[in-house]
């Protein structure tokens, strides 16, 4: 038998009506980074929870050290030695170092706290087993991100105690110059002889720093690949995606018809810089990036929920001014957001309630809202959407993900928006209602709309979109066309597995 | 990147500090147009008169650090001053009534420890926010010791109590060292004990804490015993200072005490909301509060004046949050 640091065997996990890990291994062995890879929705996160004791799977084993965990705890798990870093960073912004590092397990002195002993630790750790030079006396928030990082990784493993540690996408967060601060951190701790399993989206990372890879699809192991190199990410890729593209997506018949929106070198304070994009009246645009790329940031931005620091945006050779969200709209910008439930909708209100509220203005006289209007114009988009069922008075919480999706556009649909853009239109959707939703958004692109469609799912970027641009770390890194785009190279592009420039001039 | 991370703090750091800037501005004031106001013999009145408001900022304090410092989601005790005057009302009730000073001790004690222990519960098990919940705590508290002393002015000359107002040891008055022992123990055991570190995680970083295996709602319990633990003692001062318990007096005591705590973020090196920021705070309050009077300035402009003061005090911790 291979020698093991920990491993999962066998592993079920269902929620109601999912089966979220489907006899799922992982086998982690000592002084190695193992990556762990999968689309959204591959299991990643479920197993990580399963690892920790938090979900208690159906079926299956978890070994850590030689001893099977029966039953895996947060308690069991961590006693066995397995630490985990999560994605957030949960720290104090106005503790010290030394505080953050050993919040919850202060050592005591004979008076109180022993405080010098504490922050000698915590600053000799740091920089022995992390290489971060730093005073224990400094605040939280006084550090930059990837210094916070390490801290949190040394509240982890400041016991001493730690033979596994498992990296939940560790630099989401990071700029991209301060990705090496963290992955230098990482690899000293393999050096150690601790074994690590690194969770990420960024192929590029997972090539340069593992040295085995495990690839999950729908909920099951697909793949443990050996001999990780630069070379291996597309292998990955095929492994993570593996499946046909269905014909879900309409024939792409809309035609450029105006100038649309042209972008130029906007900024917001941090999340992202100079992304310049255009798309023409009668276009659909694509925008892909993980999460952390600055691609909801800067859809947010569009929309006039965020500010911007820098930049010009024009629609139609005009100036769109887009300080505030009711600036947007009132300029034709209509937003279907990606948390319909939480910024989309009014869940305790009605279909009608929900489907006018962007047009009150038409259907109010003198400030009253004339109900009957309302309602009747409502009626029209429940036909005309076919959102089901098809009563205006229903409250729309009682609605399914996809119909809910549609009262949302029914609302933009009254309006004369000119620049439709949809944030991850199809999350939480089952597969009929995408398909009537991919038909929607070629129909407005048809009608001669300007159409964003930001979205991690690849595959309806590639079906939906004439073009997509490629965020990573707060910039636009390029353009691919859709046409002829394989789903392997966007995935490649998006996850910093290939350039996009050398993509596009190979394609 | 960088010049963000660092400028952020820089300007937060300018603004945390503008409310004690005019509040030093305005002392500077008094001390010019007042005479006498600068002298051994005034500041002694000053913590003499500031010692009930440092009390129960004390345990504003306490809750604060344990609740987070955002003023209307996170931790505040309004019912303090409340339980105070319910601790002075019991005490003087039963005093008249010739009960031992013991019992009358213990009873207020056990009425005291009653309310922190309800505004715990209602906080951290109903999952009511302490702001309302305090709110209403005040409002009823105020109204069990109006049925309890009748809403009337009641002396009280038992001399342990007089003496906290009185009795000096070494020329330094009884109560300012009570109270300074106090205060001490309040300063060790939030910043030199496993306790209070996790209490201030706890209201820094509720996430941070639970993940760090924290018990964040037993630390915010807690807190608001200590609270009321901080008004029960505050209730014998109140006796000392007006010899006796009188109605009304929670109102002043509640407007200094939420004044005194924020404003003693400015005091602390991080800018939160800290013991010795509290503390100092208060002292500054009641040196405002009979500056005014030596001035000579009418009763009801020190009333604007305050709750103007209030208004900046809080505007700029929010505006501090913001830019930070």
């Amino acid at each position: 038998m291979e020698p093991s640091a920990f491993s999962l065997s066998g592993v079920v996990k269902e929620f109601p009506g999912v089966r979220a890990l489907d006899h799922a291994s992982l086998n982690v062995r000592p002084g190695e980074v193992h990556g762990l890879v999968g689309e959204n929705g591959a299991g990643k996160s479920t197993v990580i929870k399963v690892l920790a004791g938090v979900y208690q799977p159906e079926a299956g084993e978890i070994i850590v050290g030689g001893t099977r965990l029966e039953p895996a705890t947060p308690k069991t798990v961590h006693a066995a030695g397995v630490r985990f870093i999560h994605q957030e960073l949960h720290l104090v912004p106005h503790f010290t170092v030394t505080e953050s590092v050993f919040m919850g397990q202060e050592v005591g002195g004979r008076l109180g706290l022993a405080k010098r002993q504490m922050r000698q630790r915590a600053e000799t750790f740091l920089r022995e087993n992390l290489g971060l030079d730093i005073s224990g006396n400094r605040l939280i928030r006084d550090l930059g991100t990837a210094e916070r990082k390490l801290v949190q990784i040394a509240r982890a493993l400041i016991d001493g105690a730690a033979k596994v540690v498992v990296f939940d996408e560790p630099t989401a967060p990071l700029a991209s110059e301060e990705v090496d601060t963290v992955m230098r951190a990482i690899a000293r701790l393999k050096e150690q002889g601790i074994a690590i399993l690194y969770v990420s989206h960024y192929l590029s990372e997972i090539t340069d720093i593992c040295d085995r890879v495990t690839v999950f699809r729908q909920g099951e192991t697909v793949g443990v690949f050996d001999a990780i190199t630069d070379a291996s990410a597309a292998d990955l890729i095929f492994a993570m995606v593996g499946r046909e593209i269905s014909d879900m997506f309409p024939a792409k018949r809309h035609r450029k018809t105006s100038l649309g929106l042209a972008v130029t070198g906007l900024s917001d304070a941090d999340k992202f810089t100079d992304v310049s994009l255009n798309v023409g009246g009668g276009e659909i645009l694509g925008i892909a990036g993980l999460i952390g790329s600055g691609r909801e940031e800067l859809v947010d931005t569009l929309y006039g929920l965020r500010r911007t620091k820098s930049g010009s945006v024009f629609f139609d050779g005009t100036s769109l001014r887009i300080a505030t969200a009711a600036q947007a709209v009132r300029q034709g910008v209509a937003l279907v957001p990606r948390d319909r439930r939480h910024d989309g909708l009014v869940l305790p209100m009605t279909v009608t309630e929900n489907a006018t509220l962007a047009t009150l203005q038409d259907t109010a006289r003198v400030g009253l809202i004339d109900r009957k209007a309302a309602k009747s114009a409502t009626e029209d988009q429940i036909k005309a959407l076919d959102i089901r069922p098809p009563n205006a008075d229903n409250v729309t919480r009682l609605l399914s993900g996809g119909n809910q999706q549609k009262v949302v556009l029914a609302r933009w649909l009254s309006t004369n928006a000119r620049l439709f853009i949809f944030d991850e239109p199809t999350v939480g959707v089952d597969v009929g209602a995408k398909a009537e939703i991919y038909q929607l958004i070629e129909d407005l692109a048809a009608k001669g709309a300007a159409v964003i469609v930001s979205s991690s799912d690849p595959v309806e970027l590639q079906g939906v979109c004439d073009r997509i641009i490629v965020m990573m770390r707060g910039r636009n890194v390029g353009t691919l066309p859709a046409t002829g785009l394989s789903i392997d190279t966007l995935v490649a592009a998006t996850t910093g597995a290939a350039k996009v420039e050398d993509l596009a001039n190979a394609g | 990147m960088q010049a963000d991370v660092r400028g952020g703090p820089r300007l937060s750091e300018i603004v945390g500090f503008l409310p004690l800037v005019i509040f030093v501005g305005v002392l500077v004031y008094i001390s010019l147009n007042a005479p006498n106001f600068v002298t051994v013999r005034n500041l002694e009145l000053v913590l003499m008169q500031s010692l009930p408001v440092v009390l129960v900022c004390v345990g504003l304090a306490a809750v604060v650090m344990a609740g987070g410092d955002d003023v209307v989601s996170g931790g505040i005790d309004l019912s303090i001053p409340a339980t105070a005057v319910l601790s002075a009302g019991i005490t003087a009730q039963m005093l008249s009534l010739d009960y031992s000073l013991l019992s009358c001790a213990l009873a207020a004690l056990l009425a005291c420890l009653v309310v922190g222990v309800i505004n715990a519960l209602l906080v951290t098990r109903v999952g009511m926010t302490p702001l309302l919940t305090t709110l209403a705590m005040f409002v009823a508290v105020v109204g069990v010791n109006n049925v309890i002393t009748s809403s009337r002015r009641i002396n009280v000359d038992h001399p342990w109590i007089i003496a906290l107002r009185g009795t000096e040891i070494g020329s330094i008055p009884l109560g300012i060292i009570l109270v300074a022992a106090i205060v001490i123990i309040g300063y060790f055991a939030m910043h030199h004990t496993r306790w209070g570190l996790n209490l201030q995680a706890a209201g820094g970083s509720k996430d941070a804490a639970e993940i760090s295996g924290i018990g964040v709602n037993l630390l915010i319990s807690h807190s608001f015993v200590v609270a009321a633990l901080t008004g029960y003692v505050c209730g014998f001062f109140l006796l000392a200072r007006g010899s006796g318990s009188s109605p009304g007096v929670q109102d002043n005591l509640m407007l200094e005490m939420v004044l005194a705590t924020f404003l003693g973020a400015a005091f602390s090196p991080r800018r939160v909301v800290t013991m010795w920021g509290a503390v100092l705070g208060a002292v500054l309050v009641a040196a405002i509060s009979i500056g005014f009077k030596s001035m000579g300035v009418n009763v009801f402009w020190t009333g604007l004046i305050k709750g103007s003061l209030i208004v900046v005090v809080v505007a700029f911790s929010a505006i501090s949050q913001r830019v930070r």
